[in-house]
């Protein structure tokens, strides 16, 4: 038996790639219409705006997440980051655990740590060629774990008034985290349309082995974007503690699969090359209109998860149907 | 193992690392407690370890076709609420009619995975989420309890007063698993799946047929899991088995079998499961935080993956 490796070239269909890009605001105009009629209390400007508030640290994470799933990769670490970086924050500025008050910068060091979590996943991912679904699926433990570990059985409350006030205090209309998530929008996008690191991310999932030819040292740049993912799952686990009032390790419980979702929804193929941060940003609007129209016509909150599921399985079958007859082997 | 290709001597030490690891777990644990070997707590490990060993036999086929299935410990919490909510009414049915829905709903993940061509870790993400809504809602998201466990009670009895009767239900499972595997053309079909889809699909072999039975014998045995923490708990939960998904995977790949697919058997999955029982057991005794677990599962996941992933497969790893 010799040990001759055979790849099947790598085949895309480019057409409809117009019509897939229109789908998702389409049909967030759809759906935000069809629950209008239905529920007076959908449509209501109190409700929108909830809606907007409450979709800010969905919106970060997935700005994150998105970098990996243009590469073609998948990261399943967002809840762990989240909650070592929700606790880390909730330690480092003025709390009733210790004496402690950072304030910005008990911010910045979470933020970085979710940064080196990010980097972690990236080094097992180019440098051990463990799959980015197990090596992230681990680096979740490991943050559950490093959370849990901070927790010590005692909830850290925070009195920081200003980390606080961000989830309370209002400007024009809308929270402070929802300002933030809109910047870190702004700054996905930016970083993807105008760095390397964003052009590269997107021509890893097109097509690696044409780039890595080209002479581009591809892994830095795998583990760059990990990392960046990471920042955003730290700042993701700062704004759940300003909302929370209190450090906790389940702070990034059920974001992983929410942000998947909303890329995915938004365009943004798993297999990579496809999509990005303005396509995501839609996708956190439909999921956030879906389970917040759910809710409000009467359908129970526990059917949250199950509805996400079915958007993803559905989004990713309905994106690979124009090759399933090419693409022959699926893992 | 039926192919005769010589082995390089790391990949003869990465052949018996579980058992290696399991001697020198059980040597450590003996040092640092010396009853750590006496009937009673082996017993424990055993009574821990049952659960475990049946889920990560199921999930083993799986990966042995290359694939993945993350949704076996949401299968098995789902379980769990439907078995506690039909034991008053079938009785001793319930445990069959519990493993046979769980099979089904197995079977529906591999008919979509093979059907709709999504990757399995999708689809069982997806699963995941839906099977944990479902048991949610089912539940009332609240613990079901069990009044009257007489049906289910089997599996806390002791066989020849020793062996407790789940330990002894799970290596049961494990053996019959694998003589199934060996005296049919099933282990050459799922190794060939594993090793290269597309050359055993024009070999003939029914791979569509193949996934979609691992799928189902995974969810079997997270439908047999979950009975046996019925029986043990006397309740059922919507999240009550959720914790055993990343042991689970650590047992698959701590025991050897390679998550590109094709290499590993069932039997290294039962001696990975017992590693990373022994290692939650062991951690309180060697007075190290149970939070450390957690660390402890993420890091030998993404080590053992390292360790036993087929390079010669993986020219771009995503």
């Amino acid at each position: 038996m010799t040990s001759e490796v055979v790849t099947a070239p790598r085949r895309q269909s480019r057409r409809g790639a117009a019509f897939r890009d229109a789908g998702p605001p389409v049909a967030l105009i759809v759906i935000f219409a069809i629950f209008s009629a239905l529920s007076p209390q959908f449509r209501s400007t109190d409700n929108v705006q909830n809606i907007v508030d409450a979709a800010a640290v969905l919106a970060v994470v997935t700005c994150g997440i998105t970098f990996v799933l243009m590469m073609g990769s998948i990261d399943l670490s967002a809840a762990g980051v989240m909650g070592a970086c929700a606790l880390t924050v909730s330690l480092l500025v003025a709390n009733n655990r210790n004496d402690n008050g950072f304030g910005l910068l008990g911010i910045a060091v979470a933020v970085l740590l979710g940064c080196a979590f990010g980097a972690l996943s990236g080094l097992a991912l180019v440098l051990l060629k463990v799959p980015s679904f197990m090596a992230t699926l681990g680096m979740s433990a490991v943050g559950l774990g490093v959370a849990t570990l901070m927790f010590a059985g005692v909830q850290p409350n925070i009195t920081d008034t200003m980390v606080k006030g961000l989830a309370i205090e209002r400007f024009l209309g809308f929270s402070y985290l929802t300002w933030i998530a809109a910047v870190c929008v702004l700054l996905g996008w930016l970083i993807q349309r105008y760095t390397r690191l964003g052009r590269y991310a997107y021509a890893i999932g097109g097509a690696e082995e044409v780039l890595a030819l080209s002479g581009v040292k591809v892994k830095p740049y795998k583990v760059a974007v990990f990392a960046l993912a990471g920042a955003f799952y730290g700042l993701g686990g700062v704004m759940v503690t300003s909302q929370l009032g209190a450090g906790l390790v389940q702070a990034g419980d059920g974001y992983d699969f929410s942000a998947i979702t909303a890329a995915v929804v938004g365009g943004t193929l798993l297999t990579g090359g496809r999509g990005g941060i303005p396509h995501s940003a839609v996708g956190v609007l439909l999921v956030m209109v879906l389970t917040n129209g759910l809710v409000q016509v009467g359908v129970s909150p526990y059917w949250q998860g199950g509805v996400e599921g079915l958007i993803v399985v559905a989004a990713v079958a309905a994106a690979v149907i124009p090759q399933r007859r090419r693409n022959q082997v699926v893992k | 193992m039926s192919t005769a290709v010589a082995m390089k001597p790391a990949q003869r030490l990465t052949g018996f690392m579980p058992l290696i690891a399991l001697a020198a777990l059980v040597a450590a644990l003996t040092i640092a407690d010396p009853d750590f070997l006496t009937q009673r707590s082996l017993i424990a490990v055993a009574r821990t370890a049952a659960p475990l060993i049946v889920l990560a036999a199921g999930a083993t086929l799986v990966v042995l076709c290359g694939g993945i299935d993350l949704s076996i410990a949401a299968l098995a919490s789902l379980s769990t609420v439907f078995l506690a909510l039909w034991l008053p009414n079938l009785g001793g049915l319930a445990t069959p009619a519990v493993i046979a829905v769980a099979a089904a709903i197995g079977a529906v993940q591999g008919v979509a995975h093979v059907l709709l061509r999504i990757p399995s870790f999708i689809v069982t993400l997806g699963g995941m989420a839906i099977l944990s809504a479902v048991a949610l809602v089912v539940s009332g998201a609240g613990t079901v309890r069990v009044v009257d466990d007489s049906p289910v009670h089997w599996l806390d009895l002791y066989l020849g007063g020793y062996v407790p009767m789940s330990a002894a239900t799970a290596l049961i499972v494990v053996a019959v698993i694998a003589v199934v595997l060996r005296v049919t053309p099933l282990r050459s079909w799922i190794s060939a799946t594993g090793y290269s889809e597309s050359a055993a699909r024009l070999a003939g072999t029914p791979v569509d047929l193949v996934k979609i039975g691992a799928f189902c014998v995974s969810g079997a045995c997270a439908g047999l899991a979950a009975v046996m923490l019925v029986s043990r708990q006397f309740s059922g939960g919507p999240t009550m088995a959720d914790n055993l998904l990343l042991p689970a995977v650590a047992a698959i790949v701590v025991g050897g079998t390679a998550i590109t697919g094709g290499h590993g058997s069932v039997w290294r999955s039962l001696a990975g499961a017992l590693v990373v029982t022994l290692l939650r057991v062991g951690l309180p005794i060697v007075g190290v935080p149970s939070a450390y677990e957690q660390i402890l599962y993420g890091a030998i996941i993404v080590v053992a993956v390292a360790l036993t992933l087929d390079r010669s497969k993986v020219s771009i790893v995503k």
